[in-house]
């Protein structure tokens, strides 16, 4: 090597400024404590309030009890139907959303490969999406029966559309210029699916799977709501139907830290697959 | 401009040689749809090993010319003929190399080179050069297991040459591949891809409107103007090589060739998309 080249290989190193930080939004670590005991504060605030409100101005009776709660959650736990009643509507959601995955991803494929399928399907497409899929819950129930396939079916139909949408748009958004540089290779298709058509949409997958994690929960739930022996859904509803306002919070309670679990699941599997890549 | 007796410029439409060139587009004209041309009445020859940089101002259809040779747009009328056969597909003698390196984000340094020594392979051609001497041969043998995003404007396209080295090509169309870069990373870069020329001997077109870019790197300099685009003038740049990129732009005829190019270009009747002169590096 001459000392030319030497020169050029020292003269453009990795940049100080990207080579180390993965994390865009490093935010102090002072602040972050200051956020984390905001949000305790503000969650205690709201629990005490509910709590006072219960005990002298309305009857736990309609609104429930913080302290009644915490000890039927605490009851659930030791009694192990808490697990019971998480597994299948978990699983029922986390199967609808997989589905959704696999089917969806080759529909919005296809749609986003041939101008002719896409002006031809879109009618229809729009019209299944435009039906409020809560309403073909007793369909489901009726085809599927009250095992996990309705709810995974019910799941299924709500994930399933933003699965498709966001593969199209994340197909029509790919870099011409990649497909090009492949194309003056000589590549096929397939090699150009594989290397950058699939790749590019990695990060809309994750946009949907984010927001399926919730629709996928929901489906479950109202297929347990309508029809089932177990689940959470089956909880809320049974509790319900014993006029058993404690149960029904406690119910809603779980769902609410099963769903915030799952996303922030979602969360740390996108940022490892994601970091530097994207 | 006295001086461009002694520059050798090239008729315009020069005499049919007897070798088989490596590139040869004949009456090449382009619309996009409707009247207006984007490049009119183009002929041009390439020889076998010959470094040929075209110089022109922004949208005067330098970058067209190429993806024409590389099939990747067809021309309107003409001919485009490589080594004698016309261009139907993207031919596989030809390798592309973007302005914008063209990298996968979500590859290393390492499989986006590997990816010129697949798409190699997958023709069952002789690959170039194995992967490792490739890093090392655009300097990056540390960096194969870093990711674009963490490299600087110069590296990425380092790694984007060596991309296009390991495909190993006949011929080599670079769409002003240092144009986004810094002008220190620029020469260094020409330096480099000169170093490369030399050891491998293939045909390369350069596009760039950066006049002393291809006056300091090419063999025959073919100026365009802009609206349509037409072939202006050519230069024959007979400066001695090996070349280093610095020490050439202190030949004085260096700067009669710049100079007379800057004539041709100025010297447009709609100088409304031309360089002005205190836009060396645009």
């Amino acid at each position: 090597m001459s000392a030319i080249d030497r020169a050029a290989v020292s003269l453009d190193t990795v940049p100080a400024d990207r080579a180390h930080s993965p994390t865009q939004h490093q935010t102090g670590a002072r602040e972050q404590w200051q956020v984390a005991l905001a949000r305790v504060a503000l969650a205690l605030a709201a629990i005490a309030l509910w709590e006072a409100a219960s005990r002298w101005f309305a009857d736990p009776f309609w609104i429930g009890r913080p302290s009644d709660i915490a000890q039927r959650l605490w009851q659930l736990t030791i009694t192990n139907q808490l697990f019971w009643h998480v597994v299948p509507t978990v699983t029922q959601a986390a199967a609808g959303l997989a589905l959704s995955i696999v089917v969806g991803v080759p529909i919005g494929l296809l749609f986003a490969y041939s101008r002719f399928v896409e002006r031809v399907l879109e009618p229809f497409f729009l019209g299944l999406y435009s039906i409020p899929r809560i309403a073909l819950a007793p369909l489901f129930i009726l085809w599927f029966g009250i095992g996990p396939a309705s709810k995974i079916i019910m799941a299924f139909s709500l994930v399933v559309f933003v699965v498709i949408l966001n593969t199209y748009e994340g197909i029509r958004g790919v870099d011409r210029e990649l497909i090009d540089m492949l194309r003056s290779m000589r590549a096929s298709h397939g090699y150009i699916l594989r290397k950058v058509l699939l790749p590019s949409i990695v990060p809309w997958i994750f946009a949907s799977i984010r927001v399926g994690v919730g629709l996928a929960l929901i489906g479950a739930v109202v297929g347990e709501l309508l029809g089932a022996n177990r689940g959470l859904g089956w909880y809320v509803e049974n509790s319900a139907s014993r006029v058993d306002v404690t149960g029904v919070f406690a119910g809603l309670v779980i769902l609410m830290v099963v769903g915030m679990l799952l996303n922030e699941i979602v969360k740390f599997f996108e940022q490892r697959v994601m970091r530097n890549r994207y | 401009m006295s001086a461009a007796p002694s520059l050798h410029l090239v008729s315009p439409a020069p005499a049919a040689k007897q070798a088989v060139p490596a590139v040869e587009l004949a009456a090449v004209s382009v619309d996009y749809g409707g009247s207006v041309l984007a490049v009119a009445d183009v002929a041009l020859q390439l020889a076998e090993g010959e470094f040929l940089a075209i110089v022109g101002p922004s949208g005067c259809g330098k970058s067209t010319l190429l993806k024409i040779i590389c099939g990747l747009e067809r021309p309107s009328r003409g001919v485009v003929r490589l080594r004698g056969q016309p261009v139907e597909r993207v031919p596989a003698e030809v390798g592309f190399m973007f302005q914008r390196d063209a990298l996968l984000p979500w590859a290393t340094v390492r499989e986006n080179i590997a990816i010129g020594l697949e798409c190699a392979s997958a023709q069952k051609r002789e690959p170039g050069v194995a992967i490792d001497e490739l890093l090392e041969l655009v300097g990056l043998s540390r960096f194969g297991g870093f990711y674009p995003r963490a490299l600087s404007g110069g590296m990425r396209q380092r790694a984007a040459l060596g991309r296009i080295l390991a495909y190993a090509p006949d011929i080599y169309l670079m769409d002003e591949p240092f144009g986004a870069l810094d002008a220190q990373t620029k020469l260094l870069m020409g330096q480099e891809l000169l170093r490369i020329w030399a050891r491998f001997g293939k045909a390369v077109v350069f596009v760039t409107h950066d006049i002393e870019e291809a006056v300091s790197l090419s063999d025959r300099v073919v100026v365009m103007s802009g609206r349509p685009g037409t072939i202006k003038s050519e230069y024959r740049i007979e400066l001695p090589r090996p070349r280093l990129p610095r020490e050439v732009r202190k030949i004085p005829n260096f700067h009669r060739y710049v100079d007379a190019i800057w004539n041709d270009i100025m010297s447009e009747p709609d100088r409304s998309h031309g360089i002005s002169p205190d836009q060396t590096q645009v």
